[in-house]
């Protein structure tokens, strides 16, 4: 909320200011019918003060103008202070994202985030821009008009307040009803949003398996556990109105009863309760009031605490106080010492030891899950490990500063992400001044000549992940987006797959012809990508079983040698 | 139509026309019966209310000043019941209202979910995915509640009009004409404002579009803005978004909120000019124009309460306006064409043996640049065949046919002699069993993703399809087994562990014709040998069409077809095509290492 403190305080006084003006107009409207239309009876002559009618006039509606002038000036701040809270807000929450581990977006669905960042926000708006304002206006007239009472008659006005305790106490009971299905509202809601944004992201496999139907279903049960759900709470509301509403009219029934009795045993004269009567709409209407304010401040809560545990929620990767970073280049040199990564109670990599010097290549193959990805992963310190070090020119990767390491280092994943963007914007993702020449060179690179082919070139916008393009188009797109980083470590996971193989020889010949320096960590399947790295690491089950040079390994006949016979059967292998 | 992105505003084609209204009285109308009763009850509630001044002003007039304390308690008790059943009524039709609103969420949703189950992949390709999901729960969750309580009262504040007026022209028509002076006044206002709010909330409706958008795609893909370093970067543009959207929605607010300043001060100045008028008119023998003291107040009181629904109109108003700019993207996703659906009386695919013939098949995406040219084969039941070729031959656009993901610009494709664009889809697609490229896992458990496939499927059946593909042994290694959590975007499942639960499911749906768009691209050699093997018997009695690059998954196959320049240029073995020394010869031996 910070900066926008002083137009909230601003609009908070002009809220005390707007709610006082409010009854000058009716002041005036009594002088007008009093003095001039009526007139006065002086000495048995009416008299008129017809001469005061055009000021008086005048008089409302240029106060008229001001007070809505005012109001609209208040309105206006209002809505400055609740979007401009909301704009930072939604910026730290945006950042703050930006910033978390795996182990966060592992745990949370898209569309909850998203609910979150979207209707949550709302509800933080709506209380800023709205329930304050009604609060205070409230709590101004009700004090106002409270004082104005107790100058007229004490013990008249205690009657009147009697009522206010029980308010008190029906919507303190409400609020603690109310709250929990708010909180179940605001769960349901993220389920509707995570269950459409999986939908519309998995509409290929809904299509595929002709799961129209089922989805339907599915979305329909979570759509009718949010009307259910909207229902419960306004349906709890709507118990507690009656009560709440009832209190609050009965003001006008204590007026005309005890005003009356009062006014018959001469306490009060008729022209006071006169005033009275028109005046308890002031005490009511804060009454009822506090109910429905109340109702929406629960759901505020609700949603509040959402973005609270969002706002605050810290990754545990982040940057050591002792942070190192250096401005050059990186020399490349990647080293393991006795890495081992343990999620929960399996370990997933033990005791991992090699070291790579700049400039090589290094291959790591091994059955599906074997920890391939994950080994990769550990060098940009995706993941935390937990025990033994990771070296990156000599210094641990946590010692380095994240940016600083990330930096030298080019990814192109496995499970390829493309954004919503041109295929330019695409390659130019890590570097964004990059020149149109320099994008086109990295994807000639990277066998990405198809995008010449596209209608509208590297101006083609992809779909999002990359949607409409063929496995091995996106691949090629992601291989050069990381090669114009210009990285002093380069490491493709599996980043060929599904690339026809004439294609990949052609990759393998421009990888091998970069003009930078670069260490290459290059994990595939196929024999073919793997045999000419200065090293092959071969995973089982998270540990090294095999290293070496190709000929090494395949003297070895262990398992490289195996998957070398299954790529090749039925040639003769005429190397060895 | 050219792919939309997150920073473009999505242009409206349509102007707003009544069209809208009248559509959104299709899902007013089931609820018309409750909606009149609530319409009635408000009614009645006001009219209740009426009863309260009249009974103040009695006590005032009379029993109090006659000190007549038995018609005081009375009246007191007569107010009491008013109240009371004032309350009751507003009760009742508020429980009503509740039901009918979310009652017309539901259904517009509902309705909105089902026609988005049927657009093709291009809808979905053509636009930030952030840009669907808002409309179907953001956009109809603000609409709800001007279709259902915005409508009561709106009938309601037309009444209490009408109603004034007819008092007003009671006591003074003359006075009425003054106060009635006002309004085409503030209809002028209206209609200046009116355009430039409405552009101002489509502004704010696009604008919270493209925030979201980019917020999906920024959500699904942190990892890479990660390892890109560029978390500043993003930021900028998201802070540009917010921005943009902060400052539409605050242009909207700025013409929004002259309405009821407007309709406050020309209340005034009426009511100024009735007083003033009044005066002029009230001859001193008060009776020869008929305008008295008694008249000018009563007129006084009248006009406040006639401009006060106004104000409460021109507040529905607002909401409207603001709630059509949401109204029109929800009737504009409904109204996007479904271009491949069932055709008329199309008829069930019966239970098919798996033949498979293109007849003369030409397909472009666009209209314009043709992929596929008068292509034709033909596959006969439990035949595999393997597609290969260069990336962005067509390889993944014919298997894509043979669904029916695509309409055909000419030619047919045939199913057991059956023209698919004949028969219905769903009878079609349950046949088949199709592994796309990426293997989009639902967040749920591994049980549940593979039990997409057959969704009754028993716990022994799911474990079959796992060994077939061996899936087994890695499922088991993990902590919770088949019941570990998994999503679709951050859970630690390698793309090749992702591959097999996915092929587990399509083996598990049972299909007659099996599609594996590199299904194994990412599984290691090994495992795929392995998983050959218990494919072999499954494969017995299905057709299926394999696209890969490698060559040990190609081989077994029964028929290769080398697809190249929209179509197949070569087919046959692999020792016929290897004699035959052509593409597909040059294609294998670049693969071996040697």
């Amino acid at each position: 909320m910070k900066g926008y403190r002083i137009c909230f305080v601003f609009a908070l006084l002009l809220t005390v200011i707007s709610s006082g003006m409010l009854l000058v107009n009716p002041i005036i409207m009594s002088q007008i019918v009093d003095n001039v239309i009526v007139g006065q009876e002086i000495n048995g002559v009416i008299v008129r003060q017809s001469d005061m009618l055009i000021p008086y006039v005048l008089l409302m509606v240029g106060f008229t103008l001001l007070r809505t002038g005012v109001s609209y000036g208040m309105i206006i701040l209002y809505e400055k202070a609740s979007q401009g809270t909301i704009y930072s807000i939604r910026n730290y929450l945006y950042r703050n994202m930006q910033f978390q581990d795996s182990n966060f977006y592992d745990r949370n669905r898209t569309g909850d985030l998203m609910t979150r960042l979207t209707g949550d926000l709302d509800m933080v708006r709506h209380t800023i821009a709205w329930i304050v304002r009604m609060l205070l206006d409230s709590s101004v007239m009700f004090i106002a008009t409270t004082v104005y009472f107790l100058t007229k008659d004490v013990i008249f006005t205690l009657v009147l307040l009697v009522i206010t305790p029980f308010i008190f106490i029906i919507t303190q009971m409400f609020s603690k009803r109310v709250g929990p299905l708010y909180v179940d509202l605001r769960e349901r809601l993220s389920q509707l949003n995570s269950n459409a944004q999986e939908n519309i992201a998995g509409n290929r496999v809904v299509k595929a398996f002709a799961r129209e139907d089922y989805e339907i279903a599915r979305f329909a049960e979570k759509s009718r556990n949010f009307q259910e759900a909207n229902i419960r709470s306004s349906m709890m509301w709507l118990n507690f109105y009656p009560a709440i509403e009832g209190l609050a009219q009965s003001l006008s029934v204590i007026t005309l009863v005890v005003g009356g009795i009062f006014v018959i045993n001469g306490r009060l004269t008729i022209g006071d309760l006169t005033a009275f009567s028109s005046l308890t709409w002031t005490l009511s209407n804060p009454m009822r009031m506090l109910g429905s304010l109340l109702n929406d401040l629960q759901r505020f809560f609700a949603s509040a605490a959402k973005i609270i545990e969002l706002y605050y929620h810290r990754s545990s990767i982040v940057n050591r106080h002792d942070a190192v970073s250096k401005d050059a280049r990186f020399e490349g040199k990647v080293e393991f010492k006795n890495v081992s990564l343990t999620f929960g109670k399996t370990t997933v990599l033990k005791n991992l030891n090699f070291t790579v010097e700049p400039g090589e290549t290094v291959a790591i193959m091994g059955s599906t899950g074997s920890g391939k990805t994950l080994m990769v992963s550990l060098i940009p310190r995706l993941y935390d490990i937990t025990e033994g070090q990771i070296l990156v020119d000599d210094v641990p990767v946590n010692r380095w500063e994240l940016k600083c390491l990330r930096k030298n280092i080019g990814i192109a994943t496995q499970d390829v992400f493309l954004f919503s963007d041109t295929v330019d914007g695409n390659i130019a993702y890590g570097d964004s001044s990059l020149s149109e020449e320099d994008v086109k060179k990295y994807a000639n690179l990277a066998a990405a000549d198809f995008v010449y082919r596209m209608e509208d070139g590297f101006d083609t916008i992809v779909g999002e992940r990359g949607v409409g393009l063929s496995g091995g188009q996106k691949q090629r797109i992601a291989l050069a987006r990381a090669l114009a980083i210009r990285p002093a470590i380069l490491i493709l996971d599996d980043t060929t797959s599904a690339v026809d193989l004439e294609t990949e020889k052609y990759i393998q010949h421009s990888l091998n012809s970069l003009d930078y320096r670069s260490t290459k960590f290059i994990t595939a399947q196929r024999i073919s990508t793997t045999q000419n790295a200065d090293k092959i690491i071969i995973l089982q089950d998270g540990k090294i079983v095999e290293m070496g040079t190709h000929d090494e390994l395949l003297q070895k006949q262990g398992y490289y040698y195996e998957i070398y016979c299954l790529q090749n059967e039925g040639v003769k292998i005429t190397s060895v | 139509m050219a792919r939309n992105k997150f920073d473009v505003d999505e242009t409206l084609e349509t102007p707003f026309s009544l069209k809208h209204l009248k559509r959104s009285a299709i899902y007013i109308k089931k609820h018309k019966k409750t909606m009149i009763l609530a319409l009635c009850f408000s009614a009645a509630a006001v009219i209740a209310s009426l009863i309260d001044p009249l009974v103040m002003q009695r006590a005032m007039d009379y029993s109090i000043p006659q000190g007549n304390k038995t018609e005081l308690l009375l009246l007191g008790g007569v107010l009491i019941c008013t109240i009371a059943l004032n309350i009751i009524l507003t009760t009742l039709r508020s429980r009503m209202m509740v039901r009918v609103s979310q009652s017309i969420v539901y259904d517009i949703r509902m309705d909105l979910f089902k026609h988005l189950q049927k657009l093709p992949f291009e809808y979905y390709d053509n636009r930030p995915h952030g840009k669907i999901l808002v409309r179907v729960v953001q956009y109809v969750n603000n609409v709800s509640d001007i279709l259902s309580n915005g409508i009561i009262n709106f009938v309601l504040e037309i009444f209490n009009l009408i109603f004034i007026l007819i008092f007003m022209l009671c006591t003074s028509p003359k006075l009425t004409l003054v106060v009635l002076a006002g309004l085409p006044i503030f209809l002028i206002i209206l209609f200046i404002l009116k355009p430039i709010q409405r552009r101002a909330w489509q502004q704010v409706s696009n604008k919270n579009s493209n925030m979201n958008a980019y917020l999906n795609e920024s959500i699904e893909g942190a990892k890479i803005t990660q390892v890109y370093c560029r978390e500043d970067e993003n930021m900028g543009i998201f802070d540009r978004l917010n921005r943009h959207y902060r400052k539409a929605w605050m242009k909207a607010i700025y013409s929004s909120n002259l309405i009821p300043i407007s309709v406050q001060n020309i209340s005034t100045w009426v009511l100024g000019v009735l007083y003033i008028v009044g005066v002029l008119w009230m001859a001193p023998d008060a009776l020869s124009v008929g305008v008295t003291v008694g008249t000018i107040t009563a007129m006084g009181s009248y006009a406040s309460r006639f401009w006060q629904p106004i104000q409460n109109l021109a507040n529905l108003y607002n909401n409207f306006i603001n709630s059509i700019a949401y109204l029109e993207r929800i009737f504009e996703t409904m109204d996007e064409p479904v271009t491949v659906d069932d055709i008329p009386g199309a008829s069930t695919l019966p239970e098919i043996s798996g033949d498979v013939s293109f007849k003369d098949v030409t397909f472009s995406y666009d209209g314009t640049v043709n992929i596929l040219e008068g292509l034709n084969f033909e596959v006969k039941a439990g035949e595999s065949i393997a597609l290969v070729g260069p990336t962005g031959a067509g390889k993944t656009t014919i298997v894509n046919l043979i669904s029916r993901f695509y309409n055909l610009n000419g030619g047919q494709v045939l199913i057991d002699g059956h023209d698919i664009s004949k028969v219905t889809l769903h009878s079609l697609r349950s046949q088949m069993g199709i592994m796309l490229q990426d293997s989009f896992i639902f967040s749920g458990t591994i049980a549940e993703n593979i039990r997409y496939g057959k969704l009754d499927a028993t716990d022994e059946e799911v474990l079959a399809a796992c060994q077939t593909v061996c899936a087994d042994h890695f499922i088991n290694t993990m902590e919770q087994g088949f019941d570990t959590l998994v999503n679709e975007r951050g859970s630690r499942l390698s793309q090749g562990q992702k591959q097999l639960i996915s092929f587990a499911r399509t083996l598990l749906s049972d299909p007659k014709i099996l599609i594996l768009d590199e299904a194994t691209s990412s599984i290691d050699t090994k495992t795929e040998r392995d998983l050959q093997q218990g494919l072999q018997n499954l494969l017995k009695g299905r057709t299926s069409f394999i696209i890969a690059h490698r060559l040990s998954t190609i081989k077994n196959c029964d028929k290769i077809m080398y697809v190249s320049n929209k179509g197949i240029t070569e087919c046959g073995t692999h020792d016929e095509l290897m004699a035959k020394q052509g593409d597909y010869y040059r294609l294998y031996t670049s693969q071996l290492s040697v």
